[in-house]
């Protein structure tokens, strides 16, 4: 049943209504899973996935069959190594052990973990988690070794995390260390996938020789998560945020939270946005090299809902009281957008790139540096997507490389327009002053004074110049 | 050729001139460089006084050919021009002097080049060879489109030299052409006074158009530096810039209004509101100043081709000078902006104590 309050903002918002209504009844997944064929295990699985992720699970299940299952596993599995990595209550010395050999706990046969807290949110993915581990026996062995890899990368990753003292009192230190964190948790899952689409034949394997475009992807993503939940981790008492770039702005982390702040904080917020911003021309080139429509829209679909909530936190206050998102009309939207093509994603990002660009404030120390960023999205997608055909171009050559004749003709075609847009203006001011005239003259009729009006007005006007005749007879 | 290569550069007194002299001070010491010019060398460049002064109008045949005779240069980098600015830009009332300056000039230059053996050629052009047809958008322009579109004199007379520059191109005199865009810096008269002086007009809060129509601008040290590189390849590299137009900015589009909004903040100046104008409210209100200007004679900062100026959107992509020069612009236009305003900052304060505050802006 939808809430009251939602009613009374859909009634407001007919357009994103209609969107959300659109969505539904338009949208036909490329490809549906097929239940009849399942097994057991791999229900219990695909029950999961809608257990633990929000917004995954349906492009997951949207895939293409060939990767369907490999990439449902490969998210079960970093989301239970994140179970684990999360989880206070788990003491260091038996957490990284665990961290660090996911990847070998993969392959053993019934394999569950009961060891979580029972605050832990996912806890149940682990409890069964032989579930996972049966059904990634049956994957194709190329497919398991990047996921193996990733697996251990990411864990030994997080695993460093872990010891570090340092990263859980104070957060993160500077932009590269929270470049690097973001990789650890999303710029590895960019190389997995990426990896996967490539060996199903379903992407440019080009992609794998620009490491930097899957990079971006994830840390795109990732630092909007991050610069959206500010406040939410704040109340979990983690920060991610460098403080290479809070410092510069407030004394302390909390200071960005109160009042008195406000600008500071939002200025800080600000080059948060433009460090996840100058990514985004990397992920517009990322999705050129994707050559399947639902992993297209697997990538694009949550690209799009970044660029979106990066403009939902430009510049808003809201965000450092409490979570803030995009609407589901325009989530709705966003989905629309990015299941068509590139061209249409590349319009929803130049839309949002412009409404960012609105808001920046030249109060702001990196006002023309977002400005900046906001127009390198803008001609990159030019470079790809020109909006201007050739032949538009080249028109005005075209009438510079004309015979004399011709010139000669469109010079008199020319003098003609002129001649009509005289004459019309002419036809304009007769009936105008006929009109006036014949008002004048009824108003005359009717006894209205112009004489007076007159003498009146040259008298106001005579007194607010100087009289020059006046000044010409003091010299004589 | 034995000894030092000798670089010539027309126009070596003015603002682009000069961070060309410079740039080739720094980055190649080795060349031996001589200034062709009306106006006497800048103290700055004066101080460091290897540089030869010929002293020669860019109009006059017998002074150029006299001056690159006595100069003897291996290249020519050939920057003199004039550019209309305020309301002349749209009008023709300056058309014979631009064309002289612009095209007759270069015409000189060529002619003594051919005269006198000069291997190499690097032309000064401008962006506006292009988009001085600011009825139509050039969002990353390349290479690829025709010159000749201009229908301002500026644009027109920078496409025609271009153009006589390019066809001069043969192995004997190697040519090429660079079309910066809207070049700024310290000592830059044009740009960033223009802009401050919004400020004491009170024309800051009005926006034309959408305000966010995107434009090119050039830190002017990055443009020395790409004729630097031009020099570079067709005297001494691969040639490969041989009978070749390339633009070069800053490559950092930004909206025209951005721009002007960060260098109004330098000045400690930020609109108290903004107020949208329409394009067809604004194109009419140019043409209303336009009448105003024509009945009053007194020239006003609105008219209908500042109008058009202002809603074009206007940038280049500069991948082929990244590929064949090698070019990068190493001074983004955020510390540009900041040098540049800090230079005229302290330019107004010497000349408030002058009272000479109209010689800045002219």
């Amino acid at each position: 049943m939808p809430k009251a309050r939602d009613v009374v903002y859909y009634l407001f918002h007919v357009q994103e209504l209609r969107n959300i209504i659109q969505w539904k009844v338009w949208h036909n997944p490329v490809h549906e899973r097929d239940e009849s064929k399942e097994t057991p295990s791999l229900k219990r699985c695909f029950h999961y996935l809608d257990m633990t992720s929000r917004s995954f699970s349906a492009v997951i299940k949207e895939l293409n069959p060939e990767l369907l299952v490999p990439v449902c596993l490969f998210y079960l599995i970093l989301r239970g190594l994140d179970t684990i990595e999360d989880d206070m209550t788990i003491p260091l010395a038996e957490k990284e052990p665990l961290l660090r050999k996911f990847d070998q706990i993969l392959e053993k046969d019934g394999w569950t973990f009961t060891g979580n807290g029972p605050n832990e949110k996912d806890r149940d993915l682990l409890v069964e988690f032989n579930v996972v581990v049966e059904e990634f026996k049956k994957v194709k062995p190329a497919y398991k070794d990047i996921i193996r890899d990733i697996t251990k990368k990411m864990g030994d990753g997080m695993a460093d995390y872990a010891n570090n003292a340092e990263h859980n009192v104070n957060g993160v230190n500077t932009v590269k260390d929270y470049e690097l964190y973001c990789h650890y948790v999303a710029g590895l899952v960019g190389e997995g996938l990426t990896r996967l689409f490539v060996e199903g034949k379903l992407a440019n394997p080009a992609l794998l020789e620009r490491p930097e475009l899957m990079e971006s992807m994830g840390q795109f993503l990732q630092q909007v998560n991050i610069i959206r939940d500010i406040r939410e981790d704040l109340d979990d008492g983690r920060r991610f945020w460098p403080k290479e770039i809070w410092s510069k702005h407030v004394d302390k982390f909390e200071d960005l939270f109160k009042p008195e702040n406000e600008e500071k904080a939002l200025n800080c917020s600000a080059e948060m946005v433009l460090t996840a911003l100058r990514r985004a021309d990397e992920c517009l080139f990322y999705l050129a090299g994707l050559r399947d429509q639902s992993v297209f829209n697997f990538c694009a679909i949550p690209q799009a809902m970044a660029i979106a909530t990066l403009e939902l936190c430009f510049r808003n206050k809201t965000m450092f009281q409490r979570n803030i998102k995009i609407t589901k009309g325009q989530a709705c939207r966003l989905m629309l957008d990015s299941t068509q093509n590139l061209q249409v994603l590349c319009g929803v990002f130049k839309d949002y790139a412009r409404r960012i660009h609105k808001q920046n404030n030249p109060r702001d120390p990196n006002f023309l540096e977002i400005s900046i960023a906001c127009g390198k999205i803008e001609q990159f997608i030019e470079s790809i997507f020109p909006s201007q055909t050739p032949t538009e171009r080249v028109v005005p050559a075209d009438q510079q490389a004309m015979t004399p004749e011709q010139k000669a003709k469109a010079k008199k075609e020319a003098e003609e327009a002129k001649w009509d847009i005289i004459y019309m203006g002419l036809a304009v001011l007769l009936v105008l002053g006929t009109i006036s005239g014949f008002m004048i003259f009824v108003a005359w009729m009717a006894g209205a004074r112009f004489d007076i009006a007159f003498s009146s007005l040259t008298n106001k006007i005579s007194a607010t110049l100087p009289s020059p005749s006046a000044a010409g007879h003091n010299e004589l | 050729m034995v000894g030092a290569k000798r670089v010539l550069v027309t126009g070596g007194s003015g603002f682009i001139g000069s961070a060309i002299i410079k740039a080739f001070q720094d980055q190649r010491p080795a060349y031996d460089l001589v200034v062709l010019d009306v106006q006497p060398l800048k103290a700055k460049i004066l101080q460091k006084s290897t540089v030869r002064y010929f002293h020669a109008d860019i109009t006059n045949e017998h002074e150029v050919s006299k001056a690159i005779g006595a100069a003897r240069p291996d290249v020519i980098v050939h920057v003199a021009g004039y550019v209309p600015s305020g309301n002349s830009r749209y009008n023709q009332a300056e058309r014979d002097y631009t064309f002289k300056v612009n095209v007759h000039g270069t015409e000189n230059v060529l002619a003594a080049a051919r005269q006198f053996g000069v291997q190499s050629l690097v032309y000064t052009s401008s962006c506006t060879a292009i988009t001085d047809h600011s009825a139509h958008d050039y969002p990353n322009m390349t290479e690829a489109l025709p010159v000749g579109s201009a229908t301002l004199i500026y644009g027109e007379s920078k496409g025609i030299s271009e153009r006589l520059v390019l066809a001069a191109n043969s192995t004997h005199l190697k040519t090429c052409a660079l079309r910066p865009s809207t070049v700024f810096g310290a000592g830059d008269t044009q740009l960033i006074p223009t802009i401050h002086q919004c400020i004491a007009k009170g024309e800051t809060p009005f926006i034309v158009g959408t305000g966010l129509n995107l434009y090119d601008f050039s830190f002017v040290s990055n443009i020395a530096d790409a004729h630097v590189l031009a020099v570079g390849n067709l005297l001494d590299g691969p040639g490969t810039a041989a009978g070749e137009a390339f633009f070069v900015s800053n490559g950092q589009p930004v909206p025209f209004r951005a721009f002007c909004l960060a260098v109004w903040a330098q000045f400690g100046h930020y609109p108290p509101f903004e107020v949208r104008l329409p394009w067809g409210l604004a194109y009419f209100a140019g043409f209303v100043a336009e009448i105003g200007t024509f009945v009053t004679g007194r020239p006003a900062t609105l008219s209908r081709g500042s109008v058009k100026d202002a809603c074009q959107t206007a940038y280049a992509s500069i991948e082929k000078a990244r590929t064949v020069l090698g070019y990068e612009p190493r001074v983004s236009i955020v510390h540009g902006l900041r040098e540049a305003c800090m230079d005229y900052k302290q330019r107004l304060e010497i000349c408030n104590k002058k009272a000479c505050l109209r010689t800045v802006h002219q």
